[in-house]
């Protein structure tokens, strides 16, 4: 009973392409980090200090675990909990894996649309839809859409919030 | 529709930016190097020449930006173009107008001159951008400036809703303030500190000062003697009183005869002391209004009312419905405004365990530390200090836990929340422009959740902390409207 969400999940999953796109951004993660452990390795001598020798071997275990991680399990736990739905309403979106955010922002209210493309997103032919409203707090962003459903979305919700417009903010 | 009129504001501002310096503030550090650089080595007559010129040049610099500038409120927008090489011409649509403030700084009263500040705010935009300000009109032209952009607005406004006859502004007197509230003032945080950043401005000043004039204590006055406690506790006490006293002058200046009036849809409060500001707010924009009660006002029963408002700059401040008062006059002036929904619904008791939790964590830690330091050097102080923060910790979450509550009612609806300040939000459905629904892995396992009404005014969402997570979907339709449905699917 306690494990039940206390409201119901988004239906929709985001572009399967994110999956590709994250394990890039893991890979490019882990490379990063691994020059840098080789930058230590080389410019650092072993009797430099009593210290290094662990550092290495902590540096070395870190990039491991790191390389796991973010290139085989972040990005499809990401996957699975990015969720996304739109309706003739509202815009809902849940996000987050330990603390889960949901997001329900109702169209009527919205007052801009924006996707933005990122250079990765263009290389996975990926883009992201932000949902502002008058708060500050009632941002939606849907991450990694594919760009016809990004486009596609954004538009609607452009049109059906000039259908639904009230004077309220 | 007549052409609208360009005016020139008073020459009299000549006199008040020549004396405030206004324009050749931007020239004292320069003069200061000249000096720093120089050396004062011609004495009086170099620092006399030196006020002159800077005096002289500030005229002309006032006159030339006065001649230069001009504004006109026509039918349907305020127009003000100012600059000497480049013109700046800046247009407010009448209809954008959210707020007109009328302020009286002392110098300007002097003179019988206000500042108009016009408000127009666009959307989420957050600046001083969207604001016009009028410096230096005669009073009577400032109250007609107000009235008749307030006019234009409400005409407007009607128009817009398909009326003609334009509703007969009618006065209304809220309850008023009473300067012995002012007296809660040392009781309050902010207030507190207005003192505090005097002393330490003041000793900043001491510290640029040269040598020569600093004050000097002869050497047979050594540092004190701190083994007299009678002393101690006389400074300290002292120290205290004097504080309170600057915290009642310091709010005192800004909130002085502070007055509330409705008229014709919109709230006009007036405040000050010294500078006597007027500011507008369109009742029509009010979302909410929050009733803010810190640790020490509710020792006294006192509080403070805020009004949540839409599309307004520096809404802390003007927003204000009671700076300082007592907790029922607070709440009267928030329900003249919102629709009470009624008495708070209390959280369920594993928001009581998580509070308790929460506060008895830093406690536990230390006691932990405290003990492990204990059983390995002997070194007790931190276990003591454990034990007593964790004893503390009990009451606190009780008390955070108390101040959590929820209500919905059919206009409207409340959260509350906090300890510190406890903050007890109203605001009606139709303020709603999003929801946001929380839960850590805690409160998962909790059956607990934070449900966050996103709204357009105030500080942008106001939460429902530690809710039962079976009853988020129900809170949130109730709270704003059949949209929220999707919650609950």
């Amino acid at each position: 009973m306690s494990d039940q969400p206390p409201v119901r999940e988004p239906v929709w999953s985001l572009s399967r392409s994110a999956i590709g796109l994250w394990v890039t951004q893991g890979v490019a993660g882990t490379v990063a980090y691994g020059l840098l452990l080789a930058a230590f390795v080389l410019l650092v001598p072993v009797d430099a200090g009593p210290v290094v020798q662990p550092l290495r071997w902590a540096g070395g275990a870190f990039v491991a675990v790191y390389a796991v991680l973010a290139i085989a399990v972040r990005p499809r736990l990401r996957y699975r909990v990015h969720r996304w739905e739109v309706t003739g309403e509202v815009v809902y979106t849940l996000t987050g894996w330990l603390t889960r955010t949901w997001t329900l922002v109702p169209i009527s209210r919205v007052q801009t649309v924006d996707v933005t493309r990122g250079v990765l997103q263009q290389v996975f032919g990926l883009a992201t839809v932000a949902v502002l409203t008058a708060s500050s707090q009632g941002t939606v962003r849907i991450p990694h859409l594919d760009l016809g459903v990004a486009r596609h979305v954004a538009d609607h919700i452009s049109r059906r919030a000039e259908q639904t417009r009230d004077e309220a903010t | 529709m007549t052409e609208p009129v360009a005016r020139r504001t008073s020459p009299r501002v000549l006199l008040v930016h020549t004396v405030t310096f206004r324009q050749a503030r931007s020239l004292v550090p320069v003069a200061l190097a000249l000096v720093a650089g120089r050396g004062l080595s011609g004495g009086t007559t170099t620092v006399v020449a030196l006020v002159l010129g800077i005096t002289a040049l500030s005229m002309l610099w006032a006159s030339v930006a006065w001649w230069r500038t001009s504004y006109a409120d026509g039918d349907t927008a305020v127009v003000l173009t100012r600059g000497l090489l480049s013109r700046s011409v800046r247009t407010v649509p009448n209809d954008r107008i959210r707020g007109v403030e009328v302020e009286a700084p002392p110098v300007h009263r002097l003179f019988g001159l206000v500042r108009v500040r016009i408000d127009a705010a666009a959307g989420t935009v957050v600046g001083k951008d969207e604001e016009l300000l009028i410096d230096g009109v005669r009073r009577a032209e400032g109250d007609r400036l107000r009235a008749h952009l307030l006019s234009r607005r409400a005409v407007v406004a009607t128009e817009a809703a398909g009326r003609h006859s334009a509703p007969e502004p009618v006065e209304e007197q809220l309850p008023p303030f009473r300067n012995r509230w002012l007296l809660y003032s040392p009781l309050v945080g902010s207030y507190l500190v207005l003192p505090l950043a005097g002393v330490g401005a003041l000793f900043r000043l001491l510290d640029d000062l040269p040598d020569r004039y600093a004050p000097h204590l002869g050497p047979d006055i050594g540092p004190p003697d701190l083994s007299d406690r009678w002393l101690v506790a006389a400074v300290l006490a002292g120290g205290l009183l004097l504080l309170a006293l600057g915290a009642i002058l310091g709010s005192a200046i800004v909130n002085w005869r502070f007055r509330l009036v409705l008229r014709g849809g919109s709230l006009i409060a007036e405040r000050g002391l010294l500078t006597r500001r007027h500011t507008d707010l369109e009742v029509d924009r009010i979302r909410g209004c929050a009733v803010s009660e810190g640790l020490g006002m509710r020792l006294v029963g006192a509080a403070r009312a805020t009004a949540l408002v839409t599309g307004l700059g520096d809404a802390a401040r003007r927003g204000q419905l009671l700076p300082l008062g007592p907790r029922g006059r607070a709440w009267l002036l928030t329900d003249l405004l919102v629709p009470s929904p009624g008495s708070l619904q209390h959280h369920p008791p594993a928001a009581r365990r998580r509070r308790l939790g929460r506060a008895l964590t830093p406690g536990g830690v230390l006691l932990v530390v405290g003990a492990v330091l204990t059983v390995r050097s002997g070194w007790w102080p931190a276990l003591v200090i454990g034990a007593v923060v964790t004893a503390l910790g009990v009451p606190l979450g009780l008390a955070r836990y108390a101040a959590l509550g929820h209500a919905t009612g059919p206009r409207s609806f409340a959260v509350r929340s906090g300890w510190l300040v406890r903050e007890h939000t109203v605001l009606q459905r139709r303020a709603v422009v999003g929801w946001q629904v929380r839960q850590t892995v805690v409160q998962r396992r909790a059956g607990l959740a934070t449900v966050q009404a996103c709204v357009g005014a105030g500080r942008g969402g106001y939460a429902a902390v530690d809710m039962a997570a079976a009853e988020a979907a129900d809170f949130a339709r109730a709270a704003s409207g059949p949209w929220a449905g999707a919650l609950a699917g």
